[in-house]
């Protein structure tokens, strides 16, 4: 799976409009972008839901994708896009829901549903901020550099830097990872 | 030079940060129909895209055929009521304009065609 490869794919979409070749983009990505949802969302089903629309949007946009960087790093941009797009509309729902009393029902089943299946990692991702948290993914998970994740996220590489190094600090104050990281 | 080191630079990882990297990992995804059902969602929307605009031609003319028939009576009814000697003096200083008429409405043809060709 090459950069240029990947480049090509693009040029073949954009120019003739191929979905085929579209289609082979979203084969070499979609785990990429899913588990990257999955970790920000933290459900599957609205992660992969949220997938979708994100390659959908990336369809539309597909011309503004220059060739600079990476492919899987601009997709990560829209799919970053795409979940604070949710997040948004999402609020607003609960927004809505809580004027009207469903509010404390809703949370209730929710958190019933995320108690049974909490791993480490979703532990170490609740002390940290959605941008915090989408940094640390595409740093650790999808093994982006710090400049790709500036360009991904709209911030400069220095507080991308800054943000890494607050964001270990909280999982360290958080966590005892010296005894994970010794066995 | 200096971005080769910077790049250096971040790719010296210490044992926490190869800890860090081990929580995150995650198994591959299998595609199962994801990739399938995507571009099925993408080839019906061009699909719909490419038969919206004859559609809506097809429609509008349809629609717009009956009050532009009347239109063009009333107005070849109020051309001949026009003196003759008005309508002849409008051609005599514009002798072309018929060629006129002829470019502006090719030129009209030819924007749109490029439009269409664009998009």
């Amino acid at each position: 799976m090459t950069m240029s490869e990947d480049r090509d794919l693009v040029a073949r979409a954009v120019s003739a409009e191929d979905t085929a070749a579209f289609g082979e983009l979203i084969r070499r990505h979609q785990s990429q972008v899913r588990n990257f949802l999955r970790k920000l969302a933290g459900d599957h089903t609205l992660a992969d839901d949220l997938a979708q629309d994100c390659f959908m949007h990336a369809w539309d946009k597909l011309h503004t994708y220059s060739g600079r960087g990476s492919f899987i790093g601009w997709l990560l941009k829209v799919a970053y896009t795409t979940f604070l797009q949710s997040k948004r509309k999402s609020k607003r729902y609960a927004q809505i829901l809580e004027s009207v009393g469903h509010m404390a029902d809703q949370q209730q089943r929710a958190h019933a549903a995320f108690a049974g299946e909490v791993t480490d990692l979703d532990k170490f991702l609740a002390v940290l901020s959605a941008e915090e948290r989408a940094i640390m993914v595409m740093s650790y998970a999808c093994g982006l550099s710090h400049r790709e994740i500036g360009d991904a996220t709209d911030l400069p590489v220095g507080t991308v830097k800054s943000m890494i190094f607050r964001a270990k600090e909280k999982i360290r104050n958080s966590f005892d990872i010296k005894d994970h990281q010794h066995g | 030079m200096i971005s080769k080191i910077i790049n250096m630079v971040e790719r010296i990882k210490d044992a926490e940060d190869r800890f860090l990297e081990s929580m995150f990992v995650s198994e591959p995804l299998m595609d199962d129909g994801f990739s399938i059902n995507i571009v099925r969602k993408l080839n019906r929307r061009l699909w719909l895209r490419r038969l919206t605009l004859p559609i809506a031609v097809s429609i509008g003319g349809a629609v717009a055929f009956k009050p532009l028939v009347g239109l063009v009576t009333t107005l070849a009814n109020f051309a001949s009521l026009l003196p003759q000697n008005l309508v002849s003096t409008a051609t005599e200083s514009i002798p072309q304009l018929q060629i006129i008429v002829l470019g502006a409405v090719l030129l009209a043809v030819c924007l749109l065609g490029m439009q269409t060709l664009e998009e």
